[in-house]
């Protein structure tokens, strides 16, 4: 074993971290913000918001993340790209890690909202009505910032798999952390220092979105 | 990607030393992701080393069975002794060599680069800065990185050699570096796209051999012997042809 090569390989794994870390975060904001609304849409009475809605969530929770990988680089983007940029450069496998990274979170993300809303009290939503409140604003001001608080540990657990995920995009040479170790491996033929050494900066990375960022939200957002 | 393609045979997974000495069935690895060397054709693996092997095989007088095993669980295999040999347009390398046994050369293979039509790009050093699809851990990754750096942020190192010349064809990679043969073949299928291949000096040619686990010098000597016959029956030269014509 010939821990050297992590070494000679640095800046494959640095780079990777900061990949990793640049996927996740915006997965996270782009896949919560999208998230929110497919969960309004899935508890909407109107059917043309409700149905698409559940069709989405169905699609992206029931197919592998892999396969959705491999479905949206090498044939959804390359095929937009053709019908309606086909003078611009087809983006890079960076951007189809964050559409799948993105699509795919939202689809749990909008459940996560669902459930977190629906376990709310429906008497804060009639006094928010009752006090003159528009339905919109009731949901803004008095039933989300509530039900977000009861979402925290459920979200923080998408986070984290959703930051282990991202190194499925090692398969389509997105230069992000699993990339590195698995370039690292093929190259060097050395198995635990590559893998072992991206497996305990996957560890710390967890370690810091469970213990620092949930966590931080959860004392920020609990009642005083 | 790793498939079980056998129907059989006395070797379990993992297994495959307790058998007798005459009858013994050789597993034989390869990543069949590589035409026209290796390939999956429906549910069979075929090409121009599959050919190879049972030729040898039938010359040596043993039987084998082809696994697809992919890449790294091949060279794995074969230091585990899960696998016994291993085709898969391998080339010999000092590296590998350090590692495993191979036979003489049954094929010599050269690397080409895949540009787009109207490039001006004429030899590697002219893609400095660019984008270069690979397959990680062959030796179009290792002339890439000999050239521009071992972590050279252009390097794009896929699984497969497929999936680089599928980026090069939607824009994403500005060249793919591997095999001639393999690069040959598909400009054959490519007709339709724009596309041109050259040669850079600095590239050596490179030999390719059967691995196996070192030390095994018996089964090493039959093998070589298979390709000795091979080669002087014209069986090596006919399958050539059958696959890049004369």
């Amino acid at each position: 074993m010939d821990w050297s090569v992590v070494y000679d390989y640095r800046e494959l794994f640095i780079r990777g971290v900061g990949n990793t870390i640049l996927l996740t975060s915006v997965a996270i904001i782009c896949g919560t913000i999208l998230g929110l609304f497919i969960g309004l849409a899935k508890m909407s009475d109107k059917v043309y918001l409700k149905a698409p809605a559940a069709v989405y969530v169905e699609l992206f929770r029931g197919t592998p993340l892999f396969l959705q990988i491999l479905l949206i680089h090498t044939a959804v983007i390359p095929g937009i790209w053709g019908l309606f940029f086909p003078e611009a450069k087809v983006p890079e496998a960076l951007f189809s890690g964050f559409v799948s990274l993105t699509l795919n979170a939202a689809a749990y993300i909008a459940e996560i909202f669902r459930a977190g809303i629906q376990s709310l009290d429906p008497g804060q939503m009639e006094a928010a009505r009752s006090l003159g409140m528009t339905k919109a604003k009731s949901m803004r001001l008095i039933v989300i910032p509530q039900a977000f608080l009861r979402m925290l540990p459920a979200l923080g657990n998408e986070f984290i798999a959703l930051l282990k995920d991202s190194s499925l995009l090692a398969i389509i040479a997105t230069p992000e952390l699993g990339y590195a170790a698995f370039n690292v491996a093929k190259n060097t033929f050395e198995r635990y220092p590559p893998y072992l050494t991206s497996g305990a900066i996957y560890l710390i990375l967890t370690l810091f979105l469970s213990r620092v960022v949930v966590r931080g939200l959860e004392k920020r957002y609990s009642p005083k | 990607m790793v498939s079980a393609c056998g129907t059989g045979g006395q070797q379990a997974a993992g297994g495959g030393s307790g058998a007798g000495a005459t009858d013994k069935v050789y597993v034989v690895g390869t990543d069949a992701a590589y035409p026209p060397f290796e390939k999956m054709e429906a549910d069979k693996i075929t090409g121009f080393d599959i050919d190879v092997i049972h030729a040898v095989a039938d010359a040596a007088g043993l039987k084998i069975e082809v696994k697809n095993t992919g890449w790294d669980p091949l060279f794995d295999g074969i230091a585990k002794g899960n696998v016994d040999m291993g085709i898969s347009a391998v080339t010999i390398t000092d590296e590998r060599k350090e590692k495993y046994d191979f036979s003489d050369s049954y094929f010599d293979a050269n690397q080409l680069i895949l540009l787009p039509e109207g490039s001006t790009v004429s030899k590697l050093a002219d893609l400095k800065g660019k984008k270069i699809g690979v397959q990680s851990a062959t030796t179009g990754e290792q002339v890439v990185k000999k050239a521009f750096g071992d972590t050279y942020e252009g390097i794009k190192g896929y699984d497969d050699t497929p999936s680089a010349v599928d980026d090069f064809f939607v824009g994403r990679v500005d060249a793919v570096i591997a095999d001639n043969a393999v690069l040959q073949d598909y400009a054959k299928k490519m007709s339709d796209k724009k596309f041109k291949l050259i040669k850079d000096d600095s590239f050596e040619v490179e030999h390719y051999g059967i691995l196996m686990k070192k030390g095994n010098t018996e089964l090493l000597d039959k093998i070589n012997q298979g390709v000795k016959t091979i080669k002087e029956n014209g069986k090596l030269k006919e399958i050539n042809d059958k696959y890049f014509g004369q």
